[in-house]
């Protein structure tokens, strides 16, 4: 689980802020990510989870605040090197007409090649080892056009898999699939964690993020709130505080639920 | 893969075959062999030897190299502004370059030697104007702003064209040829001043390849990469713009070349990736539009017909039946 605590982190964000169009998204956020962990983002919609995965990623300018990668400012790093520091798998990729699987994980591994250099025993290695894991090879050679949402999904995966990078950011990977697909994407993320992979994900649903995650870390109003396992986080006073919900999380033999009092919540909870 | 490598096959015949026939074809012919001959550097010598060393060879190569900057212009704007609509119309290079000409044509009748360079200033001047609008403000360089200010620079510079052509009507002739596109015989002149602007294009379109794959994927995907998606566009701009008005300099407006080709290629080789389109469209492009000047040029001869219009008639047909197919 988490890593040792004299070591440096893997990444080290304190107090960011991000401002787009005048407007303030993010006022204050940190992160630490140690290896092998995986981590999860949660909090209300428009809280500002994907704007702090994309500024720690490098895909959003922050206004304020320092974010650290192995020590080093993110500011000081060139796109070619962040590239095998962190890989990026957006919520829902464009699906471009024309492009096979194989063809999409080899564009991940694109950073690793030189200028008009071709792939080598090791991209082509790394390419496939990227198809094995998330489990797409029997469907290598199908167009993406042709996928269902949850097979998009571990293709998005394996794409950022072949970046070979020791982080993998995932913004809310399974939000738009089924129940049976978001278990196997689940697992599949859980796996990696599992084999030394640090894995960051912002998750909406809090029942996945118990399940899954090793640390959650809640976000409300542009901050982060609270850090730390999912059990001693994710309590009834704070679902209250941060999501005005009147609901409990619970586990069981693995499975996890979330009970919530859909229609008489608390007076006090309630809108006046 | 297969597909890919048997539609690369069939337009490299088309190449060879439209490139010896606008050596062969003319109002004088030339037997296939004797082309053959002459480029290959032991011709007959003679008459036929000159008219194609002098006059089919440069048109040949203008018409070669004019088709191949259309189709790569054409496939990488699509690809950078992930729209299919794009082509170099779309960044304002041929509203700009149609108007550089006819003020060339207007204000200075007797140097028609400055059209070229009217065109090809034109052309980068209007192009310019859409990057500055389109990399200002909120959203800078995203691909709605660029096609958006594009359109906006298009409509500009066709209305002063139009207007220009309005208020001096007795010289709208001579810019007739020019605004429907057409090759000529004037041997190798204006190939020596328009080929920097080719070479660079071309270059910047061989190493935009992989990026553009990138791009394809997303923004996002793109910036995990560590390209900066603003940049791979801009590049991609820039090069359009070269190939573009190097091309409206040489052979006038054949913005349709553009659209079409990279289309065709896509959907004849089932493939979007670039290190496929690219190249297929160059060689189609290519292919194209030395087919349709050679059909210009002999349907009629001796009488040269603008080669924009008989393109359209050979390319509309085979993009319409592929376009019943696809998806």
């Amino acid at each position: 689980m988490a890593a040792d605590a004299t070591a440096v982190p893997l990444l080290d964000a304190e107090a960011v802020e991000v401002e787009i169009g005048g407007t303030q998204i993010l006022r204050g956020a940190d992160l630490r990510l140690g290896r092998g962990e995986l981590v999860a983002i949660v909090g209300p919609n428009g809280a500002g989870k994907s704007t702090l995965v994309r500024a720690v990623a490098g895909l959003q300018n922050p206004s304020a605040g320092k974010v650290l990668w192995g020590g080093r400012l993110l500011s000081g790093i060139r796109g070619r090197e962040f590239s095998r520091l962190r890989a990026f798998v957006p919520q829902r990729m464009p699906v471009p007409a024309g492009v096979t699987v194989r063809e999409a994980v080899t564009i991940g591994r694109s950073s690793h090649l030189r200028m008009l250099g071709r792939l080598t025993a090791a991209d082509r290695a790394a390419v496939d080892a990227a198809i094995e894991r998330t489990e797409v090879g029997r469907f290598a050679e199908r167009a993406l056009t042709t996928l269902s949402g949850g097979e998009l999904q571990r293709v998005q995966i394996a794409i950022g898999l072949a970046q070979e990078a020791p982080v993998l950011i995932a913004d809310e990977p399974t939000s738009q699939l089924d129940l049976g697909a978001t278990i196997g994407v689940a697992g599949l993320l859980r796996g990696l964690a599992d084999d030394g992979l640090t894995v960051l994900l912002v998750v909406h649903d809090l029942a996945l993020a118990l399940a899954v995650a090793d640390t959650v870390v809640v976000v409300s109003a542009g901050r982060t709130v609270a850090a730390g396992p999912p059990a001693a986080v994710l309590t009834p006073e704070r679902l209250a505080e941060v999501w005005g919900a009147d609901a409990r999380l619970s586990e069981h033999d693995g499975r996890t639920a979330l009970h919530v009092a859909w229609i008489d919540g608390p007076a006090a909870l309630r809108a006046p | 893969m297969a597909r890919r490598a048997s539609v690369f096959a069939a337009l490299l015949v088309a190449l060879a075959l439209a490139t010896v026939a606008s050596l062969a074809f003319g109002a004088i012919k030339v037997p296939f062999s004797e082309v053959i001959e002459i480029v290959f550097g032991n011709g007959p010598g003679g008459p036929d030897q000159q008219i194609v060393e002098a006059l089919r060879l440069p048109r040949t190569v203008e018409a070669l190299l004019v088709g191949a900057a259309l189709g790569i212009a054409g496939a990488i704007l699509q690809g950078a502004l992930g729209n299919p609509l794009a082509s170099p119309d779309v960044i304002g290079v041929t509203g700009g370059a149609g108007f550089g000409a006819i003020l060339i044509i207007i204000l200075f009748p007797g140097s028609i030697a400055l059209l070229p360079i009217g065109a090809l200033c034109f052309g980068l001047l209007a192009a310019t104007l859409v990057f500055l609008f389109a990399w200002s403000g909120r959203n800078r360089g995203s691909a709605t702003k660029v096609i958006l200010a594009g359109i906006a620079m298009l409509s500009l510079f066709t209305a002063g064209t139009t207007g220009l052509l309005a208020a001096f009507p007795e010289r709208a002739p001579s810019a007739i040829f020019f605004i429907a596109g057409g090759l000529t015989s004037s041997g190798w002149e204006q190939l020596e001043t328009i080929w920097p602007y080719f070479a660079v294009g071309f270059v910047l379109a061989l190493l935009l390849i992989r990026p553009l794959d990138r791009l394809a994927l997303g923004d996002d995907v793109a910036a995990s990469l560590g390209s900066k998606p603003q940049l791979i566009r801009l590049g991609a701009g820039i090069a359009a713009a070269l190939l573009a008005a190097a091309s409206a300099a040489i052979a006038g407006l054949l913005g349709f070349l553009g659209l079409v080709v990279p289309h065709v290629v896509r959907m004849a080789g089932g493939s979007s990736s670039h290190a496929y389109v690219v190249p297929a469209s160059a060689i189609g492009g290519a292919a194209l539009l030395a087919a349709g000047d050679t059909l210009a040029r002999t349907l009629r001869a001796p009488i040269e017909m603008p080669v924009g219009p008989f393109m359209v008639l050979l390319g509309v047909p085979l993009f319409l039946w592929l376009l019943r197919k696809a998806v």
